[in-house]
């Protein structure tokens, strides 16, 4: 599928119920100029737009592109009209329909605001039984709490080139949620030697056993593209809570569930066995270098 | 008769209703309609889960409340008997970061909102340039996230530090972006050097530049921004930090503050359902946000400002502009003294042994942001969240007007939707 039109395509920006992360994120990316240029924005919630979100919010229009985000809430009124109307009304002309962040896209944080009725557009967590579930063929999943600029950048740029974008089960583009958040971890080599954080706050060690890390679990590109062009979660420390996931937000972020000190969960794709096996061989040695402090401050003279 | 306005991109909408009196505000009453019951959310969730998940209470501020709920826990440690320690570190770089999203707040506020409010009052046909204030936002947060890992939704600090453990690499790639921005701000905002502006302590030594600061100087003084906007010139400042002043003020008194005299009540929104709920100091509303930091912090060029315009949305205004300068000469000096060296975090008893209540006070890019928790063996009982906006754009009847009500008195339409603004409002956190 794609969008082919002479002029700009017209993009509408929505807003169910969110805390505007992916709106702020989106502002970050570094081409925004460029893609901008490309594309007539109806509304943007902190843009300067066609219209005003009052004129949107009456139906009057169409769009090429709904981005939408935050859980759809089917009781949600905005301007005093059904966000499902608006919805409804906008995704009929749409080609495309691109639900920024996991709210959007699975239900996400808010998902708890109204459990029994919350969802994403076409998923509620890992259930087919969003309100677009009828035009599902329309619908990009960029899931994350928040969306990372880029992802949206790639899709926006996709759509205008005309190129085809490859979904996962979850509808989100292959080449984005293809990698794990794992894949450029500067903990790698602990990881590999099964080497744990003794605390949080350092540099060293592995966050995966103990400190509730799921990079190995989450499909997201997050440490080879990076935040901000500069860092991540586990770089700065952090484990991975997993945010571009179906069952985004868990709970106890920061404690590693195991059974008889064994991770529950393992690395995505390893069966549990494989996985013992080498980590109890890899456990067997003691590497001096990975046991101690990376950098050693300490003068020599 | 009554008139429904709209307001949009506030990080969210509100609805104003205005009583009109011969074309002129009579009273105002706000309606903040979305809801999503961050306190809920949190109830019976681990204590620090709330460092995940707070922060997504705002898109803007998210670091601010991460702030809020990290001194939150801290608070209830102390009170469980776990007083805990931070390293010189870990303090600089709470700070570093926490001035950093400030500052990306109110450039943005600058490029995305005032300028094209102001273009819109003026009726002119400038060219706003909103983009210039994601470019400079972007950079603030890049500084940040050299320590924060990223932003927005950055979640990098536990009791008794931050996770992070950089290397002077980090700091200095930091102070790289750090350089960029200040250079950014110098040519396109300010028209002068950083230095030169801060120097400055008469709003008069404005007229000599050619900037955006200038354009924006110029035109608030010809909307008559000077003698309009008036709240009760009464300010508010609970956050300690190395940057305010915490006190309260009536005119240019000082009195001292405790924060367990703040309260909040219902709001009173007789035309539209609100979900927000006003917040007071003992009875009394104040204002909060840059110009109270300002008026506290007895910052020269804006107690000089004050003196001749008051509480005006002028004065409001300006206090956000110099705030933002001076925020980037204390974030220099602040990374100027991050030493890799030291410990980033001191880890403090297992949160399950903890059942206390914490209260967390920050300065947040708006004003006083207060979180306070309860909590028992390690489980959120209770969380209660009072933001900023709360302070300044509450809903009261006549008899008690809130800061926001009050500035809006006596103007006409137009202007009072330019006032509104002047306040820097965030739907998301008000009703959170």
């Amino acid at each position: 599928m794609h969008l082919k039109t002479d002029s700009k395509p017209t993009l509408l920006w929505l807003q169910g119920v969110t805390c505007n992360g992916n709106t702020h994120s989106f502002l970050n990316l570094s081409s925004l100029v460029d893609l901008l240029a490309s594309y007539e924005l109806l509304y943007h919630p902190s843009l300067p737009s066609l219209q005003t979100f009052e004129n949107v919010s009456t139906c009057k229009f169409k769009c090429d592109i709904v981005v939408f985000e935050g859980t759809f809430d089917p009781l949600l009124q905005l301007n005093n009209i059904s966000v499902h109307r608006i919805l409804k009304h906008y995704v009929q002309s749409a080609k495309y329909v691109i639900a920024a962040g996991s709210c959007a896209s699975f239900g996400g944080m808010f998902k708890a605001s109204a459990p029994e009725r919350n969802s994403g557009l076409i998923f509620n967590e890992m259930l087919q039984e969003g309100p677009l579930l009828y035009c599902k063929e329309k619908v990009i999943n960029l899931s994350g709490c928040p969306i990372h600029p880029e992802w949206l950048g790639y899709t926006l740029s996709m759509i205008l080139e005309g190129e085809e974008i490859i979904l996962d089960s979850y509808h989100r583009p292959v080449e984005l949620y293809s990698y794990l958040a794992h894949h450029g971890c500067t903990r790698n080599e602990y990881f590999e030697w099964k080497i744990d954080s003794k605390m949080f706050g350092e540099k060293e060690g592995c966050l995966y056993y103990e400190q509730g890390c799921r990079a190995p679990m989450t499909h997201a590109s997050c440490n080879k593209i990076l935040w901000n062009e500069i860092s991540s979660k586990t770089r700065s420390g952090m484990p991975c809570f997993g945010c571009t996931e179906p069952d985004f937000p868990r709970a106890d972020f920061f404690t590693t569930k195991t059974n008889m000190s064994i991770p529950e969960d393992v690395p995505l794709g390893v069966s549990k066995r494989s996985y013992l096996t080498v980590a109890g061989i890899a456990k067997t040695f003691h590497i001096k270098r990975l046991e101690g402090k990376l950098i050693d401050y300490k003068r020599t003279d | 008769m009554i008139t429904r306005e709209l307001i949009e991109q506030i990080e969210g909408e509100a609805s104003v209703s205005f009583e009109m009196k011969r074309d002129k505000v009579n009273f105002a009453t706000i309606a903040f309609p979305h809801f999503r019951g961050m306190e809920r959310i949190l109830q019976g969730k681990s204590a620090l889960d709330a460092l995940v998940i707070t922060p997504r209470v705002c898109g803007i501020c998210g670091h601010a409340h991460l702030m809020a709920s990290v001194r939150a826990l801290e608070s209830a440690y102390a009170h469980a008997g776990h007083a805990i320690c931070l390293s010189h570190k870990a303090q600089t770089i709470r700070e570093f970061t926490l001035v950093m999203e400030m500052i990306q707040n109110h450039f943005k506020w600058f490029y995305l909102t005032l300028i094209p409010e102001l273009i819109k009052l003026r009726r002119t046909s400038k060219n706003s340039t909103p983009l210039k204030g994601a470019f400079a936002a972007s950079l603030a947060s890049k500084t940040l996230a050299s320590f924060a890992g990223q932003w927005p939704h950055s979640s990098y600090m536990l009791p008794g530090g931050v996770t992070c453990d950089p290397t002077h690499m980090e700091r200095i790639k930091s102070q790289g972006y750090l350089k960029e921005l200040i250079h950014f701000f110098e040519t396109e905002t300010l028209g002068t050097t950083l230095q030169n502006f801060l120097s400055f302590e008469s709003c008069k030594e404005m007229n000599a530049l050619q900037s955006d600061i200038s354009y924006v100087e110029q035109a608030l003084l010809a909307s008559g921004m000077h003698q309009k906007g008036f709240a009760y010139d009464r300010f508010i400042v609970l956050g300690e930090h190395s940057f305010s002043t915490p006190s309260k003020m009536k005119q240019t008194r000082p009195f001292l503050v405790e924060s367990k005299y703040v309260r909040v009540k219902e709001s009173y929104s007789p035309q539209e359902q609100t979900y927000a709920k006003n917040a007071l100091y003992k009875n009394d509303y104040y204002e909060t946000g840059p110009l109270a930091r300002a008026m506290t912090a007895h910052v020269p060029i804006i107690r000089n400002i004050h003196r001749r315009f008051k509480d005006s949305a002028y004065s409001r205004v300006m206090a956000r502009i110099v705030e933002l300068a001076s925020l980037l000469q204390h974030a220099t000096e602040l990374l100027k003294v991050v030493d890799p060296t030291e410990t980033s975090l001191v880890a403090p008893e297992p949160i399950h042994t903890i059942t206390a209540e914490g209260i967390g006070i920050v300065e947040a890019p708006r004003g006083v942001l207060m979180h306070k928790v309860s909590i028992v063996s390690g489980v959120i009982h209770r969380y209660e969240i009072i933001t900023p906006t709360q302070w300044n754009i509450g809903s009261d009847t006549k008899i008690d007007p809130t800061p926001v009500q009050q500035a809006m008195i006596d103007v006409t339409k137009e202007e009072a939707l330019f006032i509104f603004r002047t306040f820097d409002v965030c739907s998301v956190c008000t009703t959170h």
